[in-house]
């Protein structure tokens, strides 16, 4: 099992520095497309690698190796494709939170403070408006005109957030 | 295979546990039922794996991981791996304005929607108030802004979390603040 955990470890760091030059030299408009394009190939190169490497790695000591190869196989891959969602996520987290830009604006502002109306100004409707044009961008959202509507995507999308907003109950305000 | 089953056991008494959880809760921290529920679900873990056989009682041999501490381990890193992305898909599903206009979206149907009245979704009277409505309260009672003659003045908890979001942002080459 340390063999696969090893190799998804290896590899995700790997990954984490190769998107980080991509989003600093190409800085890609559509961020998340840019991830699995450049993550997409690291997939059979694990399994690859998995292949091709001996079961201790040339270093693990033998109580670490013994378990069925297809566990080991499997459960690494299961990590990699969680350590790659939660970069993504983590992403996610520093590209879009609402609160960090809030306090970014705030300990930019003249003495480190704004009015409720100069807040709005600059995190309110501009975020609003700046997630429609990303979910037209990432195709959740179709312009017809002066009005938005939903694609087949953004229908899932709705649907799933729809449906969780009825099982769980996180208040929106 | 012993750690990633009893992982799979408290990750699903942990969903359980916070959809009845955020049920019943009143407050406004609904991050502490999920924590809550992590904390119950690792002792779930951590005493289910120290009570039962490494076999489970019906696992094949070749399907037992050898070092007992690497099963373990590796069961607590895939149970915290989910825990975030579960957290983080609630979260979003729940407040995030692009899910909002989703969801306001999906319930009109055909219609569409305008730009304005996309914006006026997360507002009453002044578009944009359902955003300051939940951010806000938190961040004061958080200690991170403080309310002072009409307007919010940064404190040092705050600073520092905005010193390192600038950090992310740099990290990932994002835009920093609105200009």
């Amino acid at each position: 099992m340390l063999k696969g955990l090893l190799l998804s470890w290896m590899l995700i760091t790997v990954w984490v520095v190769v998107q980080s030059v991509v989003l600093h030299v190409a800085a890609p408009r559509k961020t998340f497309n840019s991830m699995l394009t450049w993550f997409a190939p690291t997939l059979p190169l694990y399994l690859l690698l998995y292949y091709i490497t001996p079961a201790d790695l040339g270093f693990l000591l033998s109580e670490y190796v013994g378990v069925d190869w297809r566990i080991g196989l499997g459960n690494g891959l299961v990590v990699y494709l969680l350590l790659f969602l939660t970069v993504g996520l983590f992403y996610s987290h520093a590209d879009r939170s609402i609160t960090i830009r809030l306090l970014i604006e705030l300990a930019r502002a003249p003495e480190q403070r704004l009015t409720l109306s100069e807040m709005r100004a600059m995190c309110g409707v501009a975020v609003l408006q700046d997630r429609l044009g990303i979910m037209v961008r990432n195709g959740f959202l179709a312009a017809r005109g002066d009005r938005f509507v939903l694609t087949p995507k953004g229908w899932i999308a709705g649907t799933v957030g729809l449906v969780a907003r009825r099982i769980l109950r996180i208040k929106a305000f | 295979m012993k750690g990633l089953l009893l992982a799979s056991l408290a990750l699903g008494l942990l969903v359980v546990g916070t959809v009845i959880g955020l049920r019943f809760y009143r407050g406004g921290k609904e991050f502490k039922v999920f924590l809550g529920a992590l904390v119950g679900a690792i002792g779930v873990y951590a005493g289910t794996f120290w009570l039962l056989p490494a076999d489970l009682r019906f696992l094949p041999t070749s399907w037992q991981e050898t070092s007992p501490a690497v099963d373990f381990w590796n069961g607590l890193l895939v149970l915290g791996l989910v825990f975030h992305g579960y957290w983080t898909f609630c979260y979003f599903a729940c407040v995030s304005p692009s899910m909002g206009a989703l969801v306001a979206l999906r319930l009109k149907g055909r219609e569409g929607t305008s730009a304005d009245e996309a914006v006026a979704i997360h507002g009453s009277d002044t578009p944009a108030d359902l955003i300051f409505q939940r951010r806000l309260p938190k961040l004061l009672q958080g200690g991170y802004v403080k309310e002072e003659a009409g307007a919010y003045r940064l404190l040092a908890r705050g600073e520092r979390v905005a010193a390192f979001g600038s950090f992310l942002k740099r990290l990932i080459n994002a835009r920093i603040g609105a200009q």
